[in-house]
């Protein structure tokens, strides 16, 4: 790896968690630990450990590479930091120093990487995801790596009130102008393990515009997240030239709304990139975000109690809370559970790499789903449906998953 | 260096995974919330997290006879190194320990052990309508061992006082070993010395806290905010003196200057009139409506007399939240005011407030830094603030000639060098000036008495 690459990831590195002040305010709410309650599993310990490695205090390590992959990148803590510290965007860049330095990201995130920037790959990969559920293979995968999905069908089936028995609600009328050209982007989350969401994403808009389904590349934030910055930013380039003739992007993972809406940050000293990317970065909206805007009217859901988990990515990571909430309401019998925006989890491939202590976070959240007395558990992002899917196993089927567009 | 044999010992009683050793996890316990430098940080040759007194006293027992230095920890949130372990060895991580024993409401008080966070303390007891007062603002971490070891104080020390009012009765694993119980329920006790209070404020240098026995009080019904305005910080600090003698006690009495205000006007994006001085924000509390607003218009008409340029008592829960937002939100925005701050914590009389305030400004002049200052007022404790860029060459010396210099009037005021946050590591070198040398040396004879072997958290205090 050259110097200066390392000396650049340092730089930003140390001015980040330089601004760590010890305090402590942070083990109380990052779930990690408050599931191993060991000091490098805080955001505290973290950002310590990462300005003493910058500092050469502590040499990098398996150990400490381990340290740093042991994050959810949650923004718990972030968002409960008096300083505001962005141990996030620390991990993300010291994930990227161990990478530069070891030649990639391990073996695991390379072939990852590689999966979801090939467009074929990623969808060949939903046809075959498609077909292992079909025929119950699915659960024979270890960690509920594809989860079945709980689809409209089944919830109007199994849920809906006696206004709705025998017909789905009759569908808003579209109520936005025209005029806005409003794309959809396909999370390939989405499109490999939640096929009815993307239809049913899909058909919410059409009832407020024309969207248009654009082949686009995969948003790149597993790329981010594991020292793959070049390929990141290899995705950005190809995603904002795809989008350009777009006004507004729209996106169903939250995930990838909140990674693209961050796009512009990536690109901000790129004299080339740098006015495009902000452009593209401006158009993204997250499907709740945007259907509230455009004045989407919910269709009545039925008698179901249904609760709302809201995704790191999509509270903390946009702010977007009180739109999902807003549309829930509107469709019916909805209830806030405790802790609602803590982690579930998930958190990318972490349910992969630690699937002991994944599954102790998600505990939490099946327990308050449960003391919700919710039926249906909804969210906006396919990592935590896939997550919540768990919980709904662990509970006996006390609740179902789904995505917010299956049941709005 | 610890000897595998004493790792195996130690592991045999709490159990492999709660012993760590690695270099890498170990840094972990090597600083606290204080400003020491990294490279005077020190890694723990082993970090040892106990569940109960037993395995605390059998750590012990071992560490005294090999002579291995133990540091206790609660959640680190000490601000002058308390919990670093100065000389290696073992930090003894005491933040698994949290059974809440028994609330015994006959009595009014409540047993707990050391690593219970003082957020819960206060919480379970609120179920029951009874009051634990001290509130650090570093309650929702901090743990009731660290508080009792450095007997910490909270906003609400001027009408209810700090920890060590409230601790009746302690368990101590002293260092050899041997478990102690000090004080109890009784109300009245004057059996013996009254080790309750000296190892309440030791910060961990004469034995390790593994219980508490807490007095409460009854909670009090009814409370609210007010925030008062000066365009001048005496008549700030006659106003809350005046209030005291008169015998109107907020509960709580926090003050801050005007850089702090700027601060968070700017952090906050709120529109503090630049020609403030000082922002006085009280706590009230009583037992009926009738009382809670008699006293509300006797602090009015105190400070009206003393040239209040704005009051607001609050009049609905948004307003009570919007006005504790100025000073809880003070931190951050110092914080947010510079790329590194050095937070202090001195006490002076009472009346000796403006002065104070006015030789700090004068020092910051003198030194070309930004000192913000804030503090509880009602009960002369503190806060200095010095923001600076330690990536300046010369600011880091700077900054510590200017807090030497801050020490040096606390104490000329007659007031001293820590309200709060001890003496630990960072204060050390002052201790003499506060004390006096046969002061020091009374103190070494009481920790020579307990830990004859010098093993109990080393090189703290002097
Ligand atoms: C943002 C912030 C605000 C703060 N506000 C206040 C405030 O308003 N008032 C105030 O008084 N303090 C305040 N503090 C300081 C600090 O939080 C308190 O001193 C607190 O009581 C420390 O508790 P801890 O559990 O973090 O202890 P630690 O920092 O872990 O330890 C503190 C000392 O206690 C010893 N110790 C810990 N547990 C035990 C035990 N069980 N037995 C024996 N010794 C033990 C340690 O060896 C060390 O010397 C603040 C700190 C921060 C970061
Ligand atoms: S809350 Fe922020 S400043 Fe405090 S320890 Fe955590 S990261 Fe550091
Ligand atoms: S991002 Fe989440 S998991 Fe990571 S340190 Fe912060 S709170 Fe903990």
């Amino acid at each position: 790896m050259k110097k200066a690459d390392t000396n650049a990831c340092f730089t930003e590195v140390n001015a980040i968690v330089s601004q760590c002040d010890r305090c402590g305010s942070c083990l109380t709410v990052c779930p990690l630990f408050g599931e191993k309650d060991i000091e490098s599993s805080s955001a505290r310990g973290k950002n310590n450990l990462a300005r003493a490695l910058v500092h050469g205090v502590v040499q990098p390590s398996d150990e400490v590479l381990g340290m740093v992959n042991f994050c959810l990148l949650c923004r718990s803590c972030v968002d409960n930091c008096p300083n505001k510290v962005k141990t996030d965007d620390a991990m993300i860049a010291l994930r990227q120093y161990f990478a530069d330095k070891n030649g990639g990201p391990g073996a695991k995130y390379k072939a990852l990487g590689l999966l979801m920037k090939n467009r074929t790959l990623v969808k060949l990969s939903a046809g075959t995801c498609n077909v292992l559920r079909k025929i119950g293979a699915n659960a024979l995968l270890p960690n509920g790596v594809i989860p079945s999905e709980f689809t409209r069908r089944q919830y109007l089936a199994s849920f809906a009130g006696p206004a709705a028995l025998g017909s789905a609600a009759p569908l808003t009328k579209q109520n936005v102008s025209q005029e806005s050209k409003v794309a959809y982007f396909t999370g390939c989350g989405m499109q490999m393990l939640f096929p009815d969401a993307v239809a049913a994403s899909l058909a919410a808009l059409r009832t407020v515009t024309t969207p248009q389904v654009v082949d686009n590349h995969c948003c790149g934030l597993p790329h981010l997240a594991h020292g793959q910055r070049t390929e990141f930013l290899e995705l950005a380039k190809q995603n904002i030239a795809l989008f350009e003739a777009a006004d507004r992007i729209v996106s169903d993972c939250a995930s990838c709304s909140g990674t693209l809406k961050h796009i512009a940050a990536y690109f901000a000293d790129d004299p080339v990139w740098r006015e495009r990317a902000a452009a593209f970065s401006a158009k993204v909206m997250g499907l709740s975000e945007y259907l509230v805007q455009a004045g989407y009217t919910p269709r009545k859901g039925g008698d179901a109690v249904i609760t709302f988990h809201e995704p790191c990515h999509l509270g903390r990571g946009q702010g977007i809370k009180k739109q999902p909430r807003e549309l829930l309401q509107a469709t019916g019998r909805f209830v806030e559970m405790k802790g609602s925006d803590r982690c579930c989890g998930g958190a990318g491939s972490f349910h992969l790499d630690y699937p002991e202590i994944a599954a102790k976070v998600l505990e939490k959240k099946r327990s308050n789903i449960e003391q919700a007395g919710a039926d249906i558990v909804v969210s906006e992002c396919p990592t935590c449906l896939v997550q919540l899917q768990k919980a709904s196993a662990r509970s006996n089927g006390k609740f179902k998953v789904m995505h917010i567009s299956q049941v709005i | 260096m610890i000897s595998e044999e004493i790792k195996k010992k130690i592991r045999a009683i709490v159990g492999a995974e709660n012993a760590l050793d690695s270099k890498d996890e170990c840094f972990g316990y090597s600083y606290d919330s204080s400003f020491v430098p990294l490279a005077e940080q020190h890694i723990p040759d082993l970090v040892v997290m106990p569940r109960s007194t037993e395995e605390v006293s059998g750590i012990m027992a071992i560490a005294h006879e090999y002579g291995v230095p133990v540091t206790p920890r609660g959640t680190a949130s000490g601000r002058t190194g308390g919990s670093i372990p100065d000389n290696g060895g073992i930090s003894l991580a005491l933040h698994r320990m949290t059974r809440i024993i028994e609330l015994d409401e006959g009595n009014m008080m409540v047993t707990v052990e050391a690593g219970v966070r003082t957020i819960d303390v206060y919480d379970h007891c609120a179920a029951k309508g009874l009051f634990f007062p001290p509130d650090p603002a570093s309650w929702k971490y901090s743990t009731i061992g660290g508080n009792i070891a450095e007997n910490a104080g909270g906003m609400r020390a001027v009408k209810y006082g700090v920890t060590s009012n409230y601790v009746m009765g302690l368990e101590v694993v002293l260092p050899d070993g041997s478990v102690i119980n000090t004080g109890g329920k009784a109300i009245k006790n004057v059996t013996g010395y009254n080790l309750t209070q000296l190892f309440t404020g030791s910060e961990g240098t004469l034995g390790i806290v593994t219980k508490a026995i807490l007095r409460l009080i009854p909670m009090p019904k009814l409370r609210n905010t007010i925030q008062l305005m000066f365009p001048s910080l005496d008549s700030a600090c006659e106003t809350i003196h005046k209030m005291l003698v008169t015998g109107v006690v907020p509960a709580a009495a926090e003050i801050m200057d005007k850089i702090s205000l700027q601060a968070v006007s700017r952090h906050r994006k709120l529109d503090i009139d630049p020609r403030i001085e000082a922002c006085i924000v009280l706590e009230i509390d009583a037992e009926s409506d009738a009382n809670l607003a008699k006293q509300a218009e006797q602090i009015k008409a105190i400070a009206a007399e003393r040239g209040v340029q704005e009051v607001r008592v609050a009049a609905s829960q948004q307003e009570v939240d919007d006005i504790w937002a100025i000073r809880r939100g003070l931190s951050s925005a110092i914080g947010a005011a510079a790329p590194n701050r050095f937070g202090e914590d001195i006490s002076v009389p009472r009346n000796a407030f403006p002065e104070t305030i006015r030789r700090i400004r004068k020092i910051a002049e003198k030194y070309d830094l930004t000192i913000a200052v804030y503090g509880h007022a009602g009960d002369g404790n503190v806060h200095p603030s010095v923001l600076c860029d330690l990536s300046k060459p010369g600011e880091e010396a700077k900054v510590h000639e200017a807090i030497n210099e801050i020490f040096a009037v606390a104490i000329d005021v007659g007031g001293t060098l820590s309200g709060e946050h001890g003496i630990g590591i960072t204060k050390r070198p002052h201790i003499e000036k506060a004390l006096g040398a046969s002061g020091v040396n009374a103190l070494q004879l009481v920790k020579q008495a307990f830990d004859p072997k010098g093993i109990m958290n080393p090189n703290k205090i002097w």
